[in-house]
């Protein structure tokens, strides 16, 4: 193999955010990623080459062209050389001082000396186009940086750790094994060993579907856990959803999105409840837009409404439902919260009734005769009462699933993935039918290699004669 | 002296003589020069034509025109058409020949081709001045041409190896090594690599207690590989069946460090698929036994092939394991067995006419290329003449698709992944097997032939008969009513429900296990007879009719990718979106299409796709617009 890569140039990044933190980390990779260093470090190229893998040294930065004056930075320097680095070229990491300009200047240097700006993601590109991550991974990578919540990126760093590529691999490992035992009964039909029954090839088929089965079980959390929960607020005007909106945001880390095309519908926002993501919609704020106004006096991006995880419904308290929220809310098929908004106006001057709202976490007075009931929670954001209670009933209505399944990770993350293994085990199932319908074997095996291919594709890896070498390993074979 | 030739063919082997024969047929003037006129289409190994896969190949070599169906069945002495529990898409047809009698009907069929002449002499160098102008002999001679077949077989160095002796070099036993010639092409700056392979003693029939071993007869039903001619059928002998069990093993175990292969003489890669005895003590050393078949060598003749016992084993061990084997107490070798290492040259540095890349105008063909097995050698024996020819004579070059043969699977493998042990063909290699099926040559291959000239006017029209019955078959089977009466037996024959009312004859082949031959029979005396290919042809369409369609919708998408042409100088060392590894391997095999492309190990999907890109940049055109680059 040749040195990973070394046909492409040199590429340079700060790994860690832009000033953030005491330190920050940058990242050289390439051909030319242990001179530019030396450069930097007015090292020669035989000192470099001195330079063990792996270690760390402490070294004076310097501009270039700025000769053995004031270095710009002092620098824990470590050097890894191809292939056992994360790209699989020559890397090179500077632990810098953090803040924004040190870093900026050391990128700055190296660029001067030859480096290219890495774009985004060029060093998980670079990874896998040397061997050094498959597909799975790769897209573990994109998604852990994106990933929107502690849930999701615990998720995507199993998936990293070869969590996911790891389960399918055994699965196609199980399929060529499928494969194996009817080449024995094709190919060598007069050998020592006598073929496996036909049935035992189809029990173990249909184990390996319902393998899949499990596996495509954790997509819908997969999709869950990487876009977020998506939870819709509806309610009559001024019933309090900007209030709740902006409370569920202003309590936790979030992002309120720009994304083109959301903006012009609803307001979207991204937060994170007990670590799960949550993606908030609310049409507040666009009431002049006529069109959002629904003829029942409710209003709701209707275009989410379809798609939603869970809808919250406001109702100011004291406020009996219509007729028309009650149709409205009959016709909905994702779970519904409605939560009893301005409660803390509605128990003014009245204490006393020790009623606990669903949830159980924070109990509010019921007032003026009101009492929620269980499908109800009660929510004052003046006072952030009922907050707390309301996250638990979302958490458990968006990631009950999630948090059952908890046992199942690896989790399929993306809608190619999940695609692909439909795939396989559509194919998978139809070979258990095809032999079950007197098709023979060697006209059903066509199911498994469909099979094992899109499970190749997964990987974005491709087999040769792995059958072949299966059937040789495992069986004596030949005269 | 000097001679001139369209084409030259150096070897006479199951390659040498259907590269001679194909390249005669089409009317070039063609010599095939071998050191043993009398030694031409020896059947080195064992005496038998055909199996699985390779069996199909056999009937492609003579859809195609080629001579060793024919000679097959005019030497055959036992037949069985293995997988006959299976269905008809897997089917392998195997004869035993006369391993005298087999030469013989090559020679005849070879010396009936007007433009082919036959020269005994061992070649000693290739005249190259520009490209290929000639061979040398040993006696001076000089052949002129400028299309040269080498098929040279194990002859390349070969050295062969019996235990506890040291190594001679040999071609094959009693034969001399072709040291020049290996050396002469090695000074051309070709990649030579070194294989092993091995074959088991012979002993004598007479000394060899039959009553201790299972018989096996072949099938009733007489059978001929060849399409378009008939030979009449010999005296038919039986093989026999004993096993070999722990006394061997002991034996062998205990003697492991005589073997020329476990002693550390030879270093050469063998086959797995055909382990020395060895091999299998100590690959598989939990096996108690393992089946030893002893093949008839012909009908003149005592000797026996003992299949199953390849060794490199001094003499005196091997009659000590025999002798362990139930019936063969008292048995007396006639020949030892010996391991032989060869010279191979690494056939990817060949294109799909197996026409050395480096030097227009030279093929190689069989087991050069790091191939094992007469079928296989013929048919590559085939392409290269076919296409030496075509050179010559003018005209596109003549390629056999992966969904059109076995052939053109096992060339395609040689040249785009290369040979990492001796190559042979199984059905799990092709990946259009419903496709590939021995029954059904004519049509996937014979018009082919026929379009390219590589069949005599005789051939041609015993080729449009066959076509003709085809159809015929088709349209009775689509047309003819059977009664509830005439099908009601068959059904419940093939354990399937019956009919209440009348059914089409193709409705009722689609059903599991009904078998197109009960059908006529039912049909009682208004129908017509059809050969027994005819019928599985009509079988297999009507019985897998949706995989039988399913396989041919991957076999287009493939087409279409080979459609897509990759520059034969593109520079894929400097395609930076691919990954190390593709550009490392599509540098060393140089893919001329992306379905070629797809199927080198290491180059993964996402190369093929960001290949696509880089061709559409090469010349200019937009990276985005897709070809799908999904396999096949």
């Amino acid at each position: 193999m040749d040195r990973g890569g070394s046909l492409l140039d040199t590429i340079v990044a700060q790994a860690t955010p832009s000033g953030f933190g005491a330190v920050a980390l940058i990242r050289l990779s390439g051909s030319r990623a242990v001179e530019i260093a030396g450069l930097l470090m007015h090292e020669d190229a035989g000192a470099m080459a001195g330079w063990a893998d792996r270690t760390s040294r402490l070294r004076s930065l310097y501009r270039p062209g700025s000769g053995s004056g004031e270095p710009v930075d002092h620098a824990l320097v470590t050097v890894f050389r191809a292939p056992g680095s994360y790209t699989g070229e020559d890397v090179v990491e500077i632990s810098t001082h953090g803040g924004h300009t040190i870093p900026g200047s050391v990128v700055a240097a190296c660029v001067a000396l030859g480096a290219r700006q890495a774009r985004a993601g060029e060093f998980t590109q670079r990874a896998y186009l040397n061997g050094k991550i498959d597909l799975t991974q790769a897209e573990a990578v994109a998604d852990l940086v994106a990933a929107r919540s502690s849930q999701g990126r615990a998720v995507a760093l199993h998936q990293l750790e070869r969590g996911l590529g790891e389960r399918i691999a055994t699965l196609r490992g199980e399929i060529i094994g499928l494969s194996a035992l009817l080449v024995q009964h094709i190919d060598f039909p007069e050998e020592d060993d006598a073929p496996t029954p036909l049935e035992t090839v189809a029990a173990q088929a249909r184990k390996v579907g319902r393998d899949i089965d499990r596996l495509l079980a954790t997509a819908p959390s997969g999709e869950l856990l990487r876009e977020g929960a998506v939870t819709v607020l509806a309610g009559r005007p001024n019933c309090g959803k900007s209030s709740l909106f902006n409370a569920l945001l202003g309590s936790e880390r979030a992002i309120v999105t720009d994304e083109p095309g959301t903006t012009r519908d609803a307001i979207e926002a991204v937060v994170e409840v007990d670590g799960f993501p949550f993606r908030l919609v609310d049409t507040a704020g666009l009431r002049g837009d006529a069109g959002r106004v629904e003829r029942l006096g409710i209003e709701v991006a209707r275009r989410y409404l379809a798609g939603a995880d869970v809808v919250l419904y406001c109702r100011e308290a004291g406020r009996p439902p219509g007729r028309a929220e009650t149709d409205f809310l009959a016709s909905l098929t994702s779970p519904v919260v409605v939560v009893r908004t301005k409660w803390d106006l509605a128990t003014e001057g009245d204490t006393g009734d020790d009623h606990a709202g669903r949830g159980g976490g924070s109990a509010l007075p019921g007032t003026r005769g009101e009492t929620p009931t269980d499908a109800e929670v009660p929510v004052s954001v003046r006072s952030g009462s009922g907050l707390e209670a309301l996250k638990e009933v979302l958490r458990d209505l968006a990631f009950q699933g999630v948090v059952e399944n908890r046992a199942e990770v690896p989790v399929v993350t993306s809608r190619r993935q999940a695609d692909l293994l439909k795939v396989a085990r559509d194919e998978v199932e139809g070979f258990g039918e095809a032999l079950a319908g007197g098709i023979p074997p060697e006209v059903a095996s066509a199911h498994l290699k469909a099979a094992e291919s899109a499970l190749e594709e997964i990987l974005g890896v491709i087999s040769t004669d792995d059958v072949l070498d299966r059937v040789f390993r495992d069986f004596c074979i030949g005269k | 002296m000097r001679l001139r030739y369209d084409v030259i063919v150096v070897g006479g082997g199951h390659a040498g003589t259907e590269a001679a024969a194909a390249a005669a047929r089409m009317g070039a003037k063609t010599v095939l020069i071998t050191p043993d006129l009398a030694r031409i289409a020896q059947m080195s190994c064992n005496p038998a034509i055909g199996g699985l896969a390779k069996g199909t190949v056999a009937r492609e070599v003579g859809a195609l025109g080629g001579v060793m169906p024919q000679a097959t069945d005019a030497s055959r002495i036992h037949f069985r058409m293995l997988n006959q529990s299976k269905g008809p898409a897997v089917w392998g047809p195997r004869a035993q020949c006369d391993r005298a009698l087999y030469p013989i009907a090559v020679r005849r069929i070879l010396d009936g081709l007007e433009n082919l002449d036959l020269f005994q002499e061992m070649v000693t160098g290739l005249h190259i001045d520009g490209g290929v102008r000639g061979v040398e002999t040993r006696g001076g001679v000089t052949f002129e041409g400028e299309a040269v077949v080498v098929t040279a077989g194990t002859f390349l160095r070969g050295r062969i190896h019996v235990g506890g002796a040291a190594a001679q070099g040999a071609g094959r036993a009693g034969e001399g090594p072709s040291i020049d010639l290996a050396e002469a092409l090695e000074a051309r700056g070709l990649e030579v690599a070194r294989f092993k392979t091995g074959t088991p003693p012979r002993i004598d029939g007479r000394t060899v207690d039959y009553s201790r071993c299972e018989r096996q007869d072949g099938d009733d039903q007489p059978f001929r590989f060849a399409f378009y001619t008939r030979e009449p059928l010999l005296k038919q002998m039986p093989c026999w069946i004993t096993w070999s069990g722990t006394a061997l093993k002991d034996i062998v175990t205990r003697n492991l460090a005589r073997s020329a292969l476990y002693g550390g003489e030879i270093s050469g890669q063998g086959p797995r698929y055909c382990p020395s005895i060895e091999d299998k003590v100590v690959r598989f050393p939990d096996a108690a036994r393992h089946q030893v078949f002893l093949e008839p060598e012909g009908l003149d003749t005592t000797e026996l092939y003992v299949n199953g016992l390849s060794t490199s084993l001094p003499p005196a061990v091997q009659l000590e394991f025999l002798r362990s084997i139930p019936g063969l107490e008292g048995a007396m070798i006639t020949r030892p067995g010996y391991a032989i290492e060869y010279d191979y040259f690494p056939p990817h540095q060949l294109n799909h006419a197996l026409e050395v890349r480096s030097m227009p105008g030279l093929y190689f063909a069989g087991q050069i290329n790091g191939t094992t097995g007469y079928e296989e050698a013929a048919g590559q024996g085939l392409v290269a003449g076919a296409n030496a020819a075509l050179a010559v004579l003018g005209g596109d070059r003549f390629i056999v698709e992966r969904d059109q043969g076995y052939i053109g699977v096992l060339i395609d493998d040689l040249v785009t992944k290369g040979v990492d042990e001796p190559y042979r063909l199984f059905t799990s290699r092709a990946e259009f097997r419903l496709l590939l099926r021995q029954d059904n040559g004519p049509s996937r291959l014979g018009t082919l032939a026929r379009a390219v000239g590589l069949l005599t006017s005789g051939q041609e029209l015993a080729l449009e008969e066959r076509l003709r019955e085809e159809s015929r078959a088709m349209v009775w089977f689509r047309d003819y009513t059977l009664s509830p009466e005439a099908a009601n037996p068959v059904l419940d024959a093939a354990g399937s429900e019956p009919v209440k009312h009348p059914k089409r004859a193709r409705e009722l082949l689609r059903r599991p296990r009904v078998d197109a031959r009960a059908l006529l029979m039912a049909a009682g005396g208004e129908a017509p007879d059809f050969d027994p290919d005819v019928l599985a042809t009509v079988e297999i369409d009507a019985k897998y009719e949706g995989y039988v369609r399913r396989e041919a919708e991957r076999a287009r998408r493939l087409r279409e990718q080979a459609n897509f042409a990759i520059p034969e100088d593109a520079p894929f060392s400097t395609f930076a979106t691919l990954s190390s590894e593709a550009r490392q391997k599509l540098t060393r095999i140089r893919p001329t299409s992306l379905a070629q492309a797809g199927r080198i190990p290491g180059v993964s999907p996402a190369d093929l796709q960001n290949l696509v890109m880089e061709v559409r940049r090469m010349h200019g055109l937009p990276a985005s617009r897709g070809v799908g680059a999904a396999r096949g």
